[in-house]
């Protein structure tokens, strides 16, 4: 009877660790930033994240080097003089989904639209955000998705007065993310 | 029996309240490849191991002024006279670019080719420098001023050139440069064809977008002609300091150098002025990019 229970604890208390946590190496990160001269785009597709469905919680990071542009010269400058890469190589975001009340239920097909507040890490800098996201339920698999707004001088991101008319103060992230039971 | 089954539960429980999901993201080691070991494709005169990415046209201009010690104010610091050399390459793969020119300086086209061989790397990959090979053939169209019989091989020169560069911080890349001139003709019976040179060069950045350079060019065999009063003279060496100021889409590049050629064999094995007579010239490098061919990005 112990060895049942036992045997049963176990893998209750593995198998709940294994389902709930859903993990992603391939999430898709854009961020545009638009202006009148110049419009510059950066994307990766070689983002990771991690989502704890028992308690909300989601992790995202991103090896800086991994964004490329549609110029090189601008990969070049984004890694050298703007985020310095070498100096600070990830952008990591530590949060978690607000009123998360009871964990997501996978055996169903939903859309639940919630706001993720959590510390945001660029460039050294730290900073607290809240964005919205949409977490997606479809055959089983789970889905994220948010756009949120940063801006270079949060981070410390300098930006030279020449070249102030290309680089807007107002950045936009896109973020997708198709997950896997880990 | 209760007490492993206390400790289980206090253990699964610890598990799953791991606050740092971050640690299941750790991931193996990546190849790190250092990037802008220098700004531009050309140190001052000598070859960077940097080429235009892949489907990038890059235009350059370098420019020299006249001679610091030339009738100084006369000739307003030199800047009424000037030796130019325009460049148009093209990046056909990241590690391969070509590109033609023309120099003032013996009135000189050249076609080149730089082919990068190795690349630096940390991480997964260790690599502790880069190699590039570089080459060019020179074809001057200067008139002759005689009345001998003369072939049109006659005319051209080459160098061949291994660039061995190190980033070795952020602020600080160095490269060394065995090179190989070859002249088809020379002044004198006795002045060497075949000059064998070792490149220096290096950089500070001294902030993100400046850096100080400075390069030399070492000739590594008696290279001599005899003067118009019959003196046998040796060629000297080519020194050059500058500063890189990188602004957007284009590199400038501003310095001061004894070598007053541009094409490769002419800086290298053609430089008679001295810094020590005051034989220097002020000059700029201006180079502009432009993206043919973008590359894809990434999608969802």
């Amino acid at each position: 009877m112990k060895k049942i229970v036992l045997s049963a604890l176990m893998s209750v208390s593995f198998l709940g660790l294994i389902a709930q946590k859903q993990i992603t190496r391939e999430a898709y990160l854009k961020f545009y930033s638009s202006t009148p001269v110049e419009d510059i785009e950066g994307a990766t597709n070689k983002a990771s994240s991690v989502l704890d469905l028992a308690t909300g919680e989601f992790v995202c990071q991103v090896l800086m080097k991994s964004f490329h542009f549609e110029k090189a010269l601008m990969q070049e400058h984004f890694n050298e003089n703007y985020v310095e890469s070498e100096k600070y190589p990830k952008a990591v975001f530590k949060g978690k989904i607000l009123d998360y009340e009871k964990a997501i239920d996978l055996s169903v097909d939903q859309t639940i639209n919630k706001k993720i507040k959590g510390t945001l890490l660029i460039h050294g800098v730290e900073k607290e955000i809240e964005v919205d996201c949409s977490t997606t339920v479809k055959k089983g698999k789970i889905t994220q998705e948010s756009v949120f707004y940063v801006s270079p001088a949060d981070f410390n991101i300098e930006i030279p007065g020449a070249v102030v008319d290309k680089i807007s103060d107002k950045i936009e992230v896109t973020f997708k993310a198709g997950y896997s039971p880990l | 029996m209760k007490y492993v089954c206390i400790a289980l539960l206090l253990f699964s429980f610890e598990l799953s309240a791991q606050d740092d999901l971050l640690d299941l993201l750790e991931e193996e080691p990546q190849i790190e490849y250092a990037f802008a070991t220098f700004k531009g494709t050309r140190i001052i005169n000598l070859q960077s191991n940097e080429l235009p990415a892949e489907g990038v046209m890059q235009f350059m201009i370098m420019h020299r002024f006249g001679a610091l010690n030339d009738d100084f104010v006369y000739n307003f610091f030199g800047l009424e006279q000037a030796q130019t050399r325009f460049s148009l390459d093209y990046s056909f793969k990241d590690w391969l670019n070509v590109g033609v020119g023309r120099s003032s300086f013996s009135k000189t086209y050249d076609g080149f080719a730089k082919v990068r061989l190795l690349r630096q790397s940390k991480g997964a990959k260790k690599v502790p420098f880069g190699i590039v090979y570089y080459t060019t053939i020179n074809y001057s169209t200067l008139r002759w001023n005689d009345d001998l019989p003369h072939n049109e091989s006659e005319r051209l020169s080459y160098t061949h050139e291994v660039i061995l560069a190190r980033k070795f911080s952020k602020n600080f890349s160095l490269q060394l440069v065995p090179s190989f001139v070859h002249f088809n003709l020379v002044e004198d019976r006795e002045t060497p064809n075949d000059i064998f040179v070792l490149g220096i060069g290096g950089r500070y950045k001294v902030s993100n977008r400046v850096a100080i350079t400075a390069e030399y060019g070492l000739q590594l065999n008696d290279n001599f002609y005899y003067n118009s009063e019959g003196n046998k003279t040796s060629y000297n060496n080519a020194l050059s300091i500058g500063v890189d100021i990188e602004t957007g889409g284009h590199v400038f590049q501003l310095h001061a150098t004894n070598s007053r050629g541009l094409a490769d064999p002419q800086w290298m094995a053609r430089t008679p002025g001295s810094w020590g007579t005051g034989d220097v010239f002020l000059g700029f490098n201006i180079s502009r990019v432009f993206t043919l061919k973008k590359p894809k990005l990434p999608e969802e």
